[in-house]
């Protein structure tokens, strides 16, 4: 046994059951110290915190318009993080959101052009389900490959974005190009059926209540149903899963294609609501983001709500940064500020840092253990 | 066997006025436990009676609320295992903790000093030397995972051996092993002791206790009831010590005729995880209203024999057939609503999963049950999970709370209770009591009896084995793979049986 | 993006913007002075951005532009931009609407991505006034403005013809779209003017800004035996091959020379400095009108960056010679012989191709070696 040294170092501790309470202050503490942290940056750079903050509330949260702003900016992510969130419930990594949202907009556009006439509510319908078996057969390639012959989901998912993305490219180069929009790729715009209607004089589209209604269906079939227990048990435990005698293969396809559809919705309530017609750059990276958003979620359908909403702020605060000044690269430090603290806070919650001695043998000589010791343990130090 | 008379000069281990507290409950209540260098001394209790939070108290994984640690007469303030590793104190737990992907070798010198490299031959070569002279059988090569649990168990006996702690102790080390096996390492435990080392012995077998021990401390809910030499005691008083009230210690067992053969296994072959023939050729049948035993040593193709029968694992060829219908080609799902009931020997990563809790667990078999539409009936599963849990005596604080929280004995009332509740014709039951204490072991043998006298045919694979003569009709013994043969259980003679585990053959019965 | 229309006077875009109830000059009167009406003291002036500020090449150049308007209104202006605004339309919308309703009273947005974004921001806010480069669309408080690239790229394919040794050409061109082909032919028909066997390859990186995708495209275009590279992206990095590899470089947007030095032969630029001056001004002393601007090299918008130490003092006279004839309207671009890629004729001796084959070209002329994904 060696002399030791008293110095104090930390040490990650895993919480065995976090309390409601402790997640709670955990996490609030973790946006409180990210706007600690944001402050002493923007000092540093020699800005001032006042102006910089007041306009990131007031862009975000604090008015309407910012309001309206940041549940638009919300809505593509709540799509692309349900998709990764179920399908990581089964320990699959569903890196191909993006494809999928591309795919749905692909989906939907086509029951767009194919019959535009169509009563709104049921021309908006069948978008809906164009979407998601747009998104649902771009996520059955990998399903499938997953499930039948091993092969790793991630690649595949991944590369099969690129496929999409130059498909939807191809088509808005020719057979869906406008004719008006002199030769740019843009697609022919939407009838006025085909578009996704605003919420009242809000600036906010329907999509918002698809967003909101997808992520309660996801909670639903995950808490309530047959299904939804089967892939909790499927992403628990592998083993005990096929013990219990359920299909892996099946329920991997399954998930897969509802992870699919999912962000094939995205899709379709982007280029309906939002874009309102089909074209290249429907996407600055939904899918990918998703991946973040669900993450910091844990993978909570109901919890992915308010985590894009934090992210729709990040990013509508954001630009409204820039329009007073700040450079862009201070708003990227600000904003990648806020989610190292978010990811922090997570950790922290499932974690709790102790700071410990390092080796400290022989005795302690603490009154509180002297009181108790055995007589003949005599205080040793070496 | 020599007793001691260890006086505090001798004392290895010195624990005084031992508390420790988890919420709800007080696991260790003012318990004193002192061993002496040279002494195997047994701590003996039932389940949930403090055993494993005292001894994790003295190897630093839990830190007292109050009270002393003192090892080779020093105040020792463990803030971590690695401490006390340092010190000299050496724990073998009860669930291993190997890392599966790495061989035997490199698993025994994690952790250890680290003046020992890691150099392929060279280590393997000191751990085989090791092992070689404490007689463990064990490929220094070999990959965890493909080790059986008694094997494993011996690379974490190995791996305290090559850190020369100089005290060890030992949670429940005999559960996974033969009869033979066990003697063998008491022997071990014995040479380990005469190395003025002290051997901590945790275990709530009395016949183990009484064979090895010098000196036994009885807990009991967290109290320490006594502190007797061998020689003052004897099984039954040790009994009612630990449980605090008289023992039965056979199950009674009614005689009646077995039906028509229910469960039927013919000329299976299939390997094993390595890839190596696990199955070779074996030809079991099992008549409704019989327990047909499988006695072996511990990786001889008994978990891949329950593995195959339950559709978890490919046969190369074979059939295996349930009431006559052959279900060779069947899923695990057809398999069950075939009438197939398996409790794995992995309770907690195949049987059941940890971080659910009972409901969900319960669940876990009876999904169509519990579906009304797609949804799933909570008021049903909860009604039947807590109906369950009465009539099995589960103990368990909710319903709701993750199963890796209960005690090891409560856990297999869960999973068998399971099983049972889908009212099996054909029950297969790996290894059902190891590690439980004296009362949740009474409680599995006697519910398997009754599945055996209700008409269920229950293949019954165990290690113990005692419990297979007191509760089989009759008994296969398995080797390498292969049934050497099927005695009856009635005036087995154990010789015998333990030849054939050896690998003699003998006529089938 | 960037797709232009030539004479506006006559063009569809004025039809569109008359769809759209544009005033056209003859509404001055009534529609012309938006902008809150009348003229003011300080006027706040904003940039929408596609790519960073220092890209080094289209974006640079409209910086350039509000630079030297911060430099020549001083006090009369404030200035503010939102640079790497993605095309996609709902992240457009964010960033214009956010400079309108924080007061600003012009507002530029300068990728044709933007102009649906701009047109609907708008509507929102006939108080504030809009300047759209590189569309089509307008309305009474939106403005359309462009210049006339191809004939700065002509002039910069002649230079390229003159320094290349075996007349083989590369270009590594963002979409392909008519505005990228037109420009390209333009490049290519300069360099036939010097070296009539010129020819030329070409690469899309379908981004108007991706540094990386340049680079290996330029790369490939290299490896295919080209010795002069331009490029119709808004990076330098097509240089950087060009300089590392000794290959010569004809530029984009604006003077990259110090990029690589020694590549450098010059690059058709634009010069939005005039343009936004006068704008701002107009909204300071009330004059503001909606218009549809196409600038000429005439006006200044386009021109050549300086030369390269390479560009003998011969060909700089010769393509002097060709932007006076241009300047003094003796000299169409596109001017008959046209032939496609094909050897059809699309131009006649003596004619031009028209406004129509202008807007929608969507061939390459003789000389170019690739292929267009619509055709």
């Amino acid at each position: 046994m060696s002399a030791t040294t008293a110095a104090l170092r930390p040490r990650l501790v895993k919480r065995l059951l976090p309390s409601r309470a402790t997640r709670l202050a955990v996490r609030i503490g973790a946006v409180a110290a990210a706007f600690v942290a944001a402050a002493l940056f923007l000092l540093l750079a020699g800005n001032p915190i006042g102006p910089v903050f007041s306009a990131l509330w007031s862009g975000s949260f604090g008015s309407a318009y910012g309001q309206a702003q940041t549940i638009l900016a919300a809505i593509p992510l709540v799509f692309t993080s349900l998709a990764v969130a179920i399908a990581f419930r089964m320990l699959l990594w569903n890196i191909g959101a993006e494809g999928q949202f591309y795919f749905g907009a692909f989906g939907a556009a086509a029951v767009a052009y194919a019959w535009p006439e169509w009563p709104g509510p049921l021309l908006l319908t069948a978008m809906v389900l164009g979407g998601m078996l747009g998104g649902a057969l771009w996520a059955l390639v990998p399903g499938a490959l997953r499930a039948y012959l091993g092969v790793n989901e991630i690649v595949p998912t991944l590369l099969l974005n690129y496929v999409a993305i130059l498909w939807v490219d191809y088509l808005v180069n020719t057979a869906w190009r406008d004719p008006e929009s002199l030769g740019f790729p843009l697609g022919v715009p939407f009838s006025a059926q085909a578009t996704l209607p605003q919420l009242g004089d809000t600036a906010v589209h329907a999509g918002a209540i698809i967003a909101v209604i997808a992520a309660l269906v996801i909670a639903v079939i995950l808490r309530k149903t047959i299904w939804g227990y089967k892939i909790k048990v499927i992403g628990e435990n592998r083993r005990a899963a096929r013990y219990a005698g359920f299909s892996i293969t099946r329920n991997i396809v399954g998930v897969m294609l509802l992870s699919g559809a999912l962000a094939g919705v995205g899709g379709m309530v982007e280029v309906s609501g939002t874009v309102h017609r089909i074209q290249a750059d429907i996407s600055p990276g939904f899918g990918y983001t998703g991946i973040i958003v669900a993450t910091l979620a844990r993978f909570s359908p109901l919890l992915i709500l308010p985590v894009a909403l934090l992210f729709g702020a990040l990013i509508t605060g954001g630009v409204e940064l820039q329009t007073i000044g700040l450079p862009s690269d201070i708003v990227l430090m600000l904003q990648g500020t806020i989610l190292f603290f978010a990811l922090a806070g997570e950790l922290l919650v499932h974690y709790r840092i102790e700071w410990r001695r390092q080796a400290q043998t022989g005795s302690e000589g603490e009154p509180g253990a002297a009181g108790r010791a055995h007589p003949g343990a005599m205080p040793s130090g070496t | 066997m020599s007793t001691h008379d260890p006086g505090p000069a001798e004392g290895a281990v010195e624990l005084r006025g031992i508390v420790k507290r988890f919420p709800g409950i007080v696991a260790n209540d003012n318990v004193d436990f002192s061993v002496a260098r040279g002494e195997v001394h047994a701590l003996l209790g039932e389940n949930g009676a403090g055993k494993t939070t005292l001894m994790s108290i003295l190897s630093g994984a839990y830190r007292p609320d109050a009270g002393t640690v003192s090892v080779g007469g020093r105040t020792m303030s463990f803030r971590s295992p690695k401490q006390a590793i340092e010190a000299g104190i050496g724990m073998v737990h009860q669930h291993f903790r190997l890392v599966q992907p790495l061989s035997v070798a490199e698993n025994v010198l994690l952790g250890a000093p680290s003046t020992f490299r890691l150099a392929g031959n060279a280590t393997e070569d000191r751990v085989a030397e090791l092992a070689e002279a404490y007689g463990i059988r064990v490929n220094p090569s070999a990959k965890i995972w493909q080790l059986s649990v008694g094997e494993q168990q011996r690379v974490e006996i190995l791996k305290a051996l090559f850190r020369e702690a100089s005290v060890l102790i030992l949670d429940e080390p005999t559960a996974v092993l033969t009869p033979q096996e066990a003697t063998h390492l008491f022997s071990i435990m014995r040479r380990i002791a005469s190395e003025d080392r002290a051997v901590i012995f945790i275990s709530h077998k009395l016949d183990e206790v009484m064979a090895v021990a010098d000196r036994v401390t009885v807990l009991r809910a967290g109290r320490g009831v006594a502190t007797l030499t061998i020689g003052e005691s004897d099984k039954a008083n040790l009994a009612r010590l630990m449980v605090g009230r008289e023992v039965m210690f056979r199950v009674a067992r009614s005689d009646h005729d077995a039906g028509a053969p229910r469960l039927t296994v013919k000329g299976l072959i299939a390997t094993g995880d390595l890839g190596l023939p696990a199955l070779r050729d074996v030809t079991l049948e099992v008549r409704a209203g019989e327990i047909l035993g499988v006695a072996g040593v511990a990786g001889n193709g008994q978990r891949e024999l329950t593995e195959v029968i339950a559709g978890l694992r490919p046969a190369i060829s074979g059939t295996v057939a349930i009431g006559g219908r052959d279900l060779s080609a069947s899923t695990p799902a057809e398999r069950i609503s075939a009438g197939l009931g398996y409790v794995p020997e992995d309770r907690l990563g195949t049987g059941l999963i940890p971080s659910l809790g009972c409901i969900d667990n319960v669940m876990l078999k009876r999904t169509d049950e519990f579906a009304r539409g797609f949804f799933i009936n909570k008021q049903a599963a909860e009604a039947a999970t807590s109906e369950l849990v009465d009539r099995f005596d589960v103990k368990t604080s909710s319903l709701h709370s993750p199963v890796s929280l209960m005690s090891g004995g409560n856990i297999q009332k869960l999973l068998l209770a399971r099983e049972l509740s889908a009212g099996p014709g054909a029950l297969v039951v790996a290894q059902p009591t190891a590690g439980l204490d004296v009362g949740a072991t009474e409680a599995i043998r006697r519910l398997l009896l009754e599945q055996r006298d209700a008409g269920v045919a229950v293949l019954l694979v165990s290690e113990d084995l005692d419990e297979l003569l007191s509760l089989c009709d009759r008994i296969a013994v398995m080797y390498e793979g292969k049934v050497m043969g099927v005695v009856g259980a009635a005036g087995a003679d154990r010789e015998q049986i333990g030849l054939m585990m050896a690998g003699t053959a003998s006529d089938p019965a | 993006m960037k797709s232009s229309l030539k004479l506006i006077s006559l063009g569809v875009a004025l039809m569109l913007a008359a769809a759209c109830g544009t005033g056209s000059e003859s509404a001055g009167e009534d529609s012309g002075s938006t902008g809150g009406g009348g003229s003011k003291d300080v006027v706040k002036a904003a940039w929408v951005y596609v790519g960073p500020r220092n890209d080094g090449g289209w974006t640079t150049a409209h910086d350039n532009g509000r630079l030297a308007v911060e430099k020549t209104l001083g006090d009369k202006v404030e200035t503010a931009y939102v640079e790497n605004v993605p095309e996609e339309p709902a992240a457009a919308t964010r960033a214009i609407e956010g400079f309108a309703r924080k007061g600003y009273d012009i507002i530029f947005t300068t990728s044709f991505g933007f102009m649906d974004p701009t047109l609907e921001v708008a509507k929102k806010y006939p108080d504030v006034v809009f300047e759209h480069c590189s569309g089509f669309k307008t309305a009474d408080n939106m403005s359309a403005y462009f210049g006339a690239m191809e004939e700065a790229k002509f002039l910069a394919g002649m230079a390229a013809g003159a320094a290349t040794k075996n007349g083989q050409l590369g270009v590594v061109n963002a979409f392909p779209i008519p505005e990228v082909i037109r420009l390209g032919n333009a490049f290519m028909l300069g360099a036939q003017a010097v070296n009539p066997d010129a020819t030329m390859k070409v690469v899309f990186t379908n981004s108007w800004y991706d540094p990386p995708k340049e680079k290996s495209a330029a790369e490939s275009l290299l490896d295919a035996n080209s010795d002069v590279l331009t490029q119709d992206v808004d990076s330098p990095a097509t240089g950087q091959v060009a300089g590392a590899a000794g290959a010569k470089w004809v530029g984009y947007n604006s003077d990259a020379s110090e990029f690589a030095p020694d590549a450098w032969l010059t690059a058709p630029v634009w010069d939005w400095s005039d343009y936004y001056i006068e704008r701002v001004e107009a909204v300071l002393d009330g004059s503001w009108e909606s218009h549809n601007y196409y600038g000429t090299l005439a006006d200044g918008i386009v021109g050549l960056a300086p030369y390269g130490k390479s560009v003998s003092q011969e060909t700089q006279d010769m393509i002097d010679a060709k932007r006076q004839e241009i300047v003094n309207d003796e000299f169409d671009v596109f001017q008959g012989p046209v032939y496609d890629q094909s050897g059809r004729v699309m131009a006649k001796k003596g004619e031009a191709l028209s406004l129509d084959q202008l807007l929608s070209m969507d061939w390459f002329v003789k000389g170019i070696e690739g292929k267009l994904p619509a055709s």
